[in-house]
């Protein structure tokens, strides 16, 4: 009786994990249903169907991607059918497939992966369905797909250009820090790459630069800051190669009596990189100088309309790399392009700002 | 081999993790000079405490022969709910963080319930609660980061008695658990479980009972160093306590805990452990060696001291053995 009650338990405790995933994403429950976001035509004569295939939400920077696609998808009227991965590649693959016998226009995912993304694009190839890979490269380009992925050392590049900007204003050589994220993921060493490019460019404005290993993880990045910065108490300027690193920086920099607002004496200069809610905050509150963004709502745009002219070609393998410059967001052009980053755009939806 | 020297050598291989330690420590030093600066050991301390609070835990379900996976998912969880009940029902923080607590040591109940009651696999039970734990952290935040007010964030960074808050935790419950493993009677039964289960059940030992103590007390102790974590972070964002669980579990291991139970303690076994994975971390910053070789020589570190360990486990016991030899 015990043997039976455990299988049972044990059944109901692996269902309850995958209910548990899957109701953590809100979307996928209406995607599961097929939702519809809308059913408006673009074309008087067929009605275009897009599966847009996304790998989790589980961080606010995907919640934005998966946001700027469907609101993309919605303002053009096209009906979408949409799937939550829950981070299994392999399910995204059968998504792929299933959505495929549906017999969809097109498809966009957001890879699991780089090599997912590679194994998607061939069974799309394969039946002829165009697809469109959204901020995450394949890993090689043994298959056909519309990629648009951020150009991480562009907009590094952008954002700490202007921090050498600003840096040539205070008249002294200045000590930079890099908190470099994990030398796995490429879009970290874009990062880092970008960030070198403009130190080396200015020699006489950088001293050798101090670089504090987070590996994406919030704890080793606070660790690792507090002991770089007790070994260098003299750096004055931060770069982080993500913003969601920023909560860490204050905790390590508030306790030194350097956590200062822009002109106040003792200001270290921080510039990041993703264009999230937080970095958003600290620049009204005045205590970052710059971010650089990625533009998910031009990557989102651009993906579709590549997509939707593909179609129409009736090109069924389209393959075409879109590049995303981003932006940086800088405490000059503030009023001009706040509302352009989509971390604000995000307090703007919850209300926090105007 | 002389008495003394007999002596002299057992007290070595006793101590090799601790030598060890020092010996790193020194390099470090000799390395970059401000390595020996007091703020920088404390720094290295107030890092390892909250991880160094999940190794304390974990260290009591290795002794059993048993594996929690879930104390990452387990911190995220109770953090997460402290931080909802703050933020959106405006709940007294003292209420807020009684509430993770025992949000934690009911998530170890649950798991001792799956282990002891329906005598499923600690791993199985336990990585079924990570994913379980985790999916229902991202539930109820919605993905979102949830911030922590200041008050708990600067609490942190409070001293007691010259010492940073996290440091003083950490070492309560250090010393707690150690005194508790070795001189209260269900302490000696986990060790008794974890070297041979049957034969403890054959004492007369309550196996069932001692084993759904540690999962409630690495449940607990998940759920405080999910607090202490957050007291220096000053939120919860969805990655928090992520993979935690092995760091715990390689701490443990790197200070003397045996993956298959019955040997192991907390101190110095499990603090030196804790302390020497961030010590090495920190000594790599400090020594600005290329990012590129850093992981290298923290796993050389790690190999190093586990393969001293066994040696040392060997020799002792071969010492022991002779010893008695000589003495009868």
């Amino acid at each position: 009786m015990k043997r039976y009650l455990a299988l049972a338990v044990a059944l109901i405790m692996v269902v309850t994990i995958f209910a548990g995933c899957g109701s953590t994403k809100a979307p996928d429950k209406a995607a599961e249903s097929k939702s519809e976001t809308t059913a408006a035509k673009t074309d008087a004569k067929k009605e275009i169907t897009i599966a847009f295939l996304f790998q989790d939400l589980e961080t606010e920077f995907w919640v934005a991607g998966h946001k700027a696609i469907t609101e993309t998808l919605k303002a053009k009227g096209i009906k979408v059918i949409e799937r939550n991965a829950n981070e299994d590649a392999n399910k995204q693959l059968e998504q792929a497939k299933d959505v495929i016998a549906q017999k969809v226009d097109g498809i966009i995912i957001i890879p699991q992966d780089g090599e997912s993304a590679v194994a998607i694009s061939k069974v799309c190839n394969e039946a002829g369905v165009p697809i469109g890979v959204f901020n995450r490269p394949p890993s090689n380009k043994d298959a056909k797909s519309l990629v648009v992925v951020a150009n991480n050392e562009k907009i590094a590049e952008q954002a700490v250009g202007y921090m050498a900007e600003e840096a040539k204003k205070l008249n002294k050589k200045m000590k930079p820090l890099i908190m470099v994220g994990d030398l796995g993921d490429p879009n970290a060493v874009g990062r880092k790459k970008g960030f070198y490019n403009v130190i080396e460019k200015n020699p006489d404005l950088f001293e050798k630069p101090i670089e504090v290993p987070t590996k994406w993880d919030a704890p080793t990045a606070l660790a690792n800051l507090k002991s770089a910065m007790q070994a260098n108490p003299n750096v004055d300027f931060i770069f982080t190669s993500s913003d969601f690193l920023y909560p860490q920086i204050k905790s390590v920099l508030e306790p030194m009596g350097k956590w200062k607002k822009i002109g106040e004496p003792g200001h270290v200069m921080l510039a990041g990189l993703d264009g999230d809610s937080t970095a958003g905050r600290l620049m009204d509150e005045g205590y970052v100088d710059a971010t650089g963004v990625q533009d998910l709502y031009y990557e989102a745009q651009a993906l579709l309309d590549a997509m939707l002219d593909a179609i129409s070609k009736g090109d069924k393998t389209p393959n075409q790399w879109i590049d995303d410059p981003g932006f940086a967001l800088t405490q000059a052009n503030m009023k001009d392009r706040r509302l352009d980053m989509w971390g604000n755009k995000l307090r703007k939806d919850k209300g926090e700002i105007k | 081999m002389s008495k003394t020297a007999i002596k002299f050598k057992l007290a070595i291989l006793k101590n090799t993790p601790f030598i060890l330690f020092v010996c790193i420590f020194i390099i470090f030093g000799i390395l970059s000079p401000k390595f020996f600066q007091y703020e920088n050991f404390e720094n290295i301390a107030t890092s390892a405490s909250y991880i160094g609070i999940v190794t304390v835990g974990m260290t009591f379900v290795l002794l059993t022969a048993g594996i929690d996976l879930s104390v990452g998912s387990n911190m995220f969880l109770s953090a997460s709910i402290a931080g909802l009940l703050i933020r959106d029902l405006n709940a007294p923080i003292w209420l807020a963080l009684l509430c993770a607590v025992l949000v934690g040591t009911l998530y170890g109940g649950i798991n001792a319930f799956f282990i002891v009651k329906l005598r499923i696999l600690p791993f199985l039970v336990t990585l079924s609660t990570l994913v379980a734990g985790r999916g229902l952290g991202l539930l109820i935040t919605k993905s979102q980061g949830v911030t922590l007010p200041e008050s708990i964030s600067n609490w942190g960074a409070v001293r007691v008695v010259g010492l940073p808050v996290p440091i003083i935790i950490y070492a309560v419950i250090a010393l707690i658990a150690h005194l508790f493993l070795k001189f209260f009677p269900m302490g000696r039964q986990i060790y008794a479980i974890g070297n041979d289960p049957e034969a403890a059940k054959k004492a007369g030992l309550n196996t069932d009972r001692s084993i759904a103590f540690v999962y409630i007390i690495s449940g607990l102790l998940a759920a405080i160093a999910g607090i202490v974590s957050v007291s220096q972070m000053g939120i919860v964002n969805a990655g928090f306590g992520d993979g935690d669980e092995f760091d715990a579990i390689a701490a443990a291991v790197l200070g003397g805990t045996s993956l298959f139970g019955g040997i192991g303690t907390i101190f110095p076994g499990a603090v030196i452990g804790t302390i020497l994975i961030q010590m090495v971390q920190a000594g790599l910053v400090y020594t600005q060696v290329d990012m590129y070789i850093q992981p290298l020589i923290q796993a050389a570190v790690i190999f190093v001291a586990v393969f001293l360990d066994s040696i040392r486990s060997r020799e002792i016991s071969k010492i022991e053995k002779r010893h008695i030899r000589v003495e009868n």
